[in-house]
């Protein structure tokens, strides 16, 4: 079956995906599976109410960054749980959601798991929830001293001060850690002889200046946040760094050229 | 229905009508072998040396330089595998760019595994291959380079006569897969300094499963293909006739009317591109001046590509993506993650290429579909930060 090759029915949850938006409020929770960096990335919410003793799934209601197929069975796992009590819709299995969807192509299937998933995480979070109030931990702040490699390329695609040749930046991909507003300054600077900076941050935010916030958000700077520098790597210069996505608890690659860290 | 907007010419192309007429009668009444010394296959000789010269003067080879295959990838394999078995006393070492086409990429995984040492060489943000990091990669090993002209995704055209000149000067042969290139720009081996060179019939509106590898005189390869000794012993089996006759007659034509198709594919190019720049957070892929005049390659930023290729689907629009759901592997595309982009943006990428039978309407309706589809597409997705939101004051 080719990857395009979807049953009607998956088509149609597709094209007028129901349930599409989020749910507020102390009744509700959120289950998060799924990785953008693999390509989906999907959040269902549920709205639980308890009626004579049971607690039933009220509303559903989901976000998905995906393919049609992602989109799909997460639009059926929203419908499919409406009225269920938590227990049943545990219950529900990824070929359960295929099946309503009248098959999935092979290759998609791990799609309608991340479905399934996302809802099961979802009721467990409401399940904690209410047995106790669970405090998530903050990001700790960025420590730019633990980098390997940042010695090994000093010079060498690595820069440390702020007073430099700019020119020498010209369409160069170039990594800058936030540390403060003077890397926000330079990140913006660069952007007048490259078109890609990268300003990178381990905060879920970058706080600064209204004048500095303003500029960056109408810049090209391309803003990573909850992102750490673990690595440099190359073979004679800077080539790529390891970065690691605090959110998901992944490492990646990224191929840049520069890496500028002002402490 | 409305008729189907194809925009996806990269992919695959329709025959030229032309060219199909002079191909019909190659199935039936000049059914000849070359190899036959009777005047039926004397007549079919003398077409396979008219279609050899058309495709030599269309790249500014010699005749003799051109071998004919079946298709493009077998040309790769017949360069790559070929010469590195041909000359593997010389040394061990091939050099290739990180953004080759996958052809190219999975001869080199074979060639490792047969003993042979490869090394990537990466490329800029824009997808050119930086002559300096080339040249430090070489090393006595090295036997042979293999840099595509142009990339098939984000359209890129490399500096490939400095890289044939590096070559030449270090006594290293120099192949190109010319694919992507051939009929959107003038070629010339000469002037390029290339050794050996693959070209696709298809690419140049001809019809499929034929192709041309070009061998510089001096240079030699090991068959691939061993039989009856065609194509002077270096492509055994029979000519496939009605291919080359298609493939000879769509370099002509190509050749007289590539200028003036060139300009017209530019024209949309930078017409699809300014305005799908025009949709807040999309970004250009690739270079912005030195790319293909049929390539537009946009992304957009917190959306997936295959569900962006579906619902331009529904809409009748055929285009294509670097989205890892569309590929086999499901790992988003090599070429725009070595341009230094991040997989979320990688997968969020659109590619048009139009091509000969492009109208000006087609190119109306995909600017129509646009911004529709990538709002609602936003709409849905969680990952879509319009970047005010990651900042505070």
């Amino acid at each position: 079956m080719k990857s395009t090759q979807y049953s009607e029915k998956t088509l149609d949850h597709f094209r007028n995906p129901r349930n599409v938006g989020v749910l507020e409020g102390n009744d509700v929770a959120v289950g998060r599976v799924g990785n953008p960096t693999c390509g989906d990335l999907m959040e269902v919410f549920i709205k639980v109410k308890n009626v004579d003793g049971v607690d039933i799934i009220e509303d559903a209601k989901f976000r998905t960054f995906g393919c049609g197929s992602a989109i799909a069975t997460s639009s059926m796992t929203t419908e499919m749980v409406k009225g269920m009590s938590l227990d049943e819709a545990l219950e529900i299995t990824r070929d359960d959601v295929a099946t309503e969807l009248d098959g999935l192509p092979p290759i998609k299937m791990h799609c309608s798991n991340l479905a399934a998933d996302a809802l099961h995480e979802a009721i467990k979070n409401y399940q904690a929830a209410v047995e106790k109030e669970i405090e998530l931990p903050e990001d700790v702040p960025s420590a730019p001293s633990c980098i390997i490699g940042r010695e090994e390329f000093l010079d060498r695609g690595v820069y440390h001060s702020v007073i430099m040749d700019i020119d020498e930046f010209e369409d160069k991909r170039t990594l800058v850690l936030h540390t403060g507003d003077e890397s926000i300054d330079m990140a913006l600077e660069l952007t007048s002889v490259t078109e890609r900076v990268i300003l990178l941050t381990p905060a879920e935010m970058i706080h600064t200046t209204e004048e500095l916030a303003e500029e960056l958000a109408n810049s090209s700077v391309k803003v990573l946040t909850q992102s750490r520098l673990l690595e440099v790597r190359g073979e004679f210069e800077v080539e790529r760094v390891l970065v690691k996505n605090l959110d998901e608890d992944e490492d990646y690659e990224l191929h840049v050229d520069a890496v500028v860290i002002i402490d | 229905m409305m008729d189907e907007v194809y925009l996806d010419y990269q992919s695959a192309k329709p025959v030229d009508p032309r060219v199909l007429e002079l191909m019909r009668p190659y199935f039936t009444k000049h059914y000849g072998n070359p190899s036959a010394l009777h005047s039926i296959g004397d007549r079919a000789t003398e077409v396979l040396e008219k279609s050899r010269e058309k495709i030599s003067r269309f790249i500014n080879a010699d005749p003799g330089e051109i071998i004919f295959t079946s298709g493009a990838t077998e040309s790769n394999n017949m360069a790559l595998i070929g010469y590195a078995l041909r000359n593997k006393r010389k040394g061990n070492h091939i050099i290739i760019s990180e953004i080759e086409h996958i052809s190219i990429r999975n001869i080199a995984k074979y060639l490792e595994r047969e003993g042979f040492k490869v090394t990537r060489v990466p490329v800029n943000l824009y997808g050119r291959l930086d002559i300096k990091k080339l040249e430090r990669r070489i090393t006595p090993e090295t036997i042979l380079i293999s840099v595509g002209y142009a990339n098939n995704e984000i359209g890129t055209i490399q500096s490939v006569s400095k890289i044939g000149k590096l070559a030449e000067e270090r006594g290293i042969a120099f192949h190109t897969d010319a694919v992507a290139a051939e009929g959107l720009i003038p070629i010339d081996v000469k002037r390029d300094h290339i050794h050996l060179m693959s070209l696709s019939s298809n690419d140049l509106y001809g019809p499929k499963g034929v192709g041309v590898l070009y061998m510089k005189k001096k240079y030699r390869v090991n068959p691939l293909i061993i039989g009856g000794g065609q194509e002077r012993g270096l492509r055994s089996g029979s000519e496939n006739m009605p291919g080359i006759v298609g493939m000879g007659y769509a370099a002509e034509i190509t050749q007289k009317e590539m200028k003036k198709e060139s300009e017209k594919l530019e024209k949309y190019r930078d017409r699809l591109i300014k305005e799908l720049l025009e949709i807040p957070d999309s970004y250009l892929n690739g270079h912005p001046t030195k790319r293909l005049p049929n390539n537009a390659h946009v992304r957009f930023e917190g959306l997936e590509g295959e569900a962006l290729l579906l619902s331009f689907k529904d809409k009748g629009i055929a285009v294509s993506t670097g989205s890892a759901c569309t590929s086999k592997t499901l790992e988003p595309s090599h070429t725009l993650i070595a341009t230094g982009l991040t997989h979320e943006e990688a997968h969020g990428s659109l590619q048009l290429t139009p091509g000969r039978f492009t109208q000006d309407e087609d190119i109306d309706r995909i600017l129509d579909a646009t911004p529709e589809i990538v709002q609602r597409l936003r709409e849905m997705s969680p990952i879509y930060k319009p970047k005010e939101k990651m900042i505070s004051k």
